[in-house]
């Protein structure tokens, strides 16, 4: 819906937002108008990560997710077909799932008894059955009743939906940076571990997923603890490796190390052989650290190696920013490993992503306060007279390397902010409705 | 069961002694003596709590809040220690309520089977916002030269989704 606000918002947006010269105006991280705009043409159009396959792993499981602020069940049909309906029964819009997860054969609707089965088809009203004839007794529309759905496809285990119907594939849309996430997810057969942690953070969602996206400069300082209790020698960790601007929003750092050997465990190096290509093959070899975001809100981390118990340890993990309001997000938190892993691996890398992300995590502790009180500072700038511009230039003069084996735009040292301007190019573009040529 | 019945009133009272005690050092952020209160081989987790239909399970136990041992919960203290635990510094302010304590003899001789309510108020900033968070806490406390200390914690919290910005804060 335009109203004469958002006509406003939308003149303030194309005069002040100006990502290709490292300006971006403060109040775009919370401002409930430009929320409103991002539900409608960010999170209604583009694709959203659902849930990883491996927590729907046979016909009947089901997920219950969020695509924007709208409630989707992620099901697994009869057929094996991963399929994502709006949580919304067609009848008076009750929904029809309301647990975490779990496994059925149909969807019951509890208030009425409209039924439908693992396709979204409408099957009856179940348990009224009896009196379904009198009820309706010029009978029910099936067609009309069945649950609305949104196109799904999948990447390397990761689920992802849409409800734009006649938008890029999920392929086009991931583009570049599938051979990177082939890095992350489909080095070889993943699984989540458990079930995500949840818990809610009263920060605008752009301003986590820009983090992981193009800030490997906070490091340095926001984590500097690391350096006080001398864990690291500097800041290397953060510096070492590329900045990956692969396009369409996405971005993210690698970091490497200068080691012979690769970090990653040697039992399974012939399924990461069989996974991947040779020159992917070749940079995980490299990889110390790895940081990204999926535009919009799916960030992804395999976390700095460290030394446990006398191994070298990473627990990745995926982190989904869901927005639930204008200055607040729910966190979602999935742990991913190898599922033919050696057991150590396993358990020393879900002990390293508890200590150091997620909820109680050492490094995420730090995140948090940041984004609450950038939230809280954005808030005021919303009214005020001379705009606030932030500075987004770090890098805005390097030239890309012109020789690597992967995709994109990819610039020598983890300092820079590139993907970080795409980001807010790609964003921007949605928000004004600017199509980019396909 | 009444809980003293199994253990005596003395013992369940020692046990009730600890616990607020504990509660105290952490409310007035005395880390560094709050870590004398575990054993070595302590073990101190979290499981992450999920909404389910009846009669499911809410608790999945594969996937932890907290995963530590007392090597991981020293370090934790250290860093809060330094000037840069940006999470806590300053500091929330906070107060544990200790409640509903159950004490039951272990198979072990030198341990007891304690379980106990926590509702961990918590503020922090300046407009008087505050964050609640609920669980109960299964511990083993085991007697150690004559001293109470605790050999395993598992804290299961009564939120599937949490309403605090993160767990930087101790239960």
């Amino acid at each position: 819906m335009t109203t004469m606000a958002s006509l406003k918002t939308v003149e303030r947006l194309r005069a002040t937002v100006e990502p290709e010269q490292g300006r971006i105006p403060m109040f775009i991280y919370t401002d409930p108008e430009v929320y409103e705009l991002e539900l409608e043409r960010v999170f209604g159009r583009t694709w959203l990560f659902v849930g990883h396959e491996s927590e729907v792993p046979e016909p009947g499981s089901f997920l219950v997710r969020d695509m924007g602020e709208e409630s989707v069940i992620v099901g697994r049909g009869e057929d094996n077909q991963v399929r994502v309906f709006l949580n919304s029964c067609r009848h008076r819009g009750m929904r029809l799932a309301c647990e975490d997860f779990g496994k059925v054969s149909m969807w019951r609707c509890p208030y009425h008894g409209f039924t439908y089965d693992s396709a979204g088809e409408f099957m009856g009203t179940l348990i009224a059955a009896p009196y379904e004839r009198a009820a309706y007794p010029e009978g029910l529309d099936r067609k009309a009743l069945h649950l609305i759905e949104a196109r799904t496809d999948s990447h390397a285990g990761l689920i992802f939906a849409t409800w734009s119907q006649d938008g890029p594939t999920l392929d086009q849309f991931l583009g570049n940076l599938s051979w990177y996430l082939d890095l992350l997810v489909g080095r070889a057969e993943m699984e989540v571990v458990g079930a995500p942690q949840k818990w809610v953070l009263p920060a605008g969602w752009k301003l986590p997923s820009e983090n992981f996206c193009a800030d490997a400069y906070h490091t340095a300082t926001a984590h500097s603890f690391l350096a006080r209790l001398g864990m690291v020698k500097g800041v290397d960790f953060g510096r070492d490796g590329y900045h990956v601007d692969p396009g369409g929003g996405h971005g993210l750092g690698v970091g490497v190390h200068f080691d012979e050997e690769s970090y990653f465990p040697a039992d399974l190096r012939d399924e990461y052989r069989a996974h991947l290509e040779p020159e992917q093959l070749g940079l995980l070899d490299r990889v110390k650290n790895l940081h990204g975001n999926v535009f919009p809100n799916l960030s992804f981390l395999i976390p700095n190696f460290i030394v446990v118990d006398g191994r070298r340890v990473s627990g990745m993990m995926l982190r989904l920013w869901q927005p639930i309001g204008p200055d607040k997000v729910q966190v979602w938190s999935w742990h991913l490993v190898e599922r033919n892993a050696p057991e150590w691996w396993k358990r020393l890398g879900q002990k390293m992503y508890v200590q150091t992300f997620g909820m109680s995590g050492m490094f995420d502790q730090d995140d948090t306060e940041n984004w609450e009180a950038q939230t809280r500072n954005s808030n005021t700038a919303l009214w005020r007279q001379d705009e606030i511009m932030l500075h987004y230039a770090m890098g805005i003069s390097g030239e890309p390397l012109t020789e690597f084996p992967g995709p994109g735009d990819v610039y020598d040292g983890k300092f820079s902010e590139a993907a970080g301007r795409t980001f807010y190019r790609t964003w921007l573009d949605l928000i004004l409705d600017q199509r980019p040529e396909q | 069961m009444i809980a003293a019945g199994a253990i005596g009133i003395e013992t369940w009272l020692e046990v009730h002694h600890f616990l607020v005690a504990e509660a105290e050092l952490l409310d007035n952020r005395r880390f560094e003596e709050w870590l004398e209160l575990f054993t070595e081989d302590v073990e101190y987790t979290a499981p992450v709590r999920v909404t389910k239909k009846n009669p499911a399970p809410d608790v999945v136990a594969q996937n932890l809040l907290f995963d530590e041992n007392l090597a991981s919960l020293t370090l934790r203290v250290k860093r809060l220690a330094t000037d840069v635990a940006w999470a806590e510094d300053p500091p929330s302010l906070t107060r544990r309520l200790i409640t509903n304590i159950r004490v039951n003899p272990a198979p072990a001789d030198d341990e007891f089977l304690v379980k106990s309510n926590v509702l961990l108020f918590r503020s922090r900033g300046d407009v008087g916002r505050h964050d609640i968070v609920c669980g109960e806490r299964e511990d083993t406390l085991r007697r150690l030269e004559g001293a109470l200390k605790i050999a395993r914690r598992r804290i299961v919290f009564d939120q599937a989704s949490l309403g605090t910005k993160n767990l930087a804060v101790f239960l």
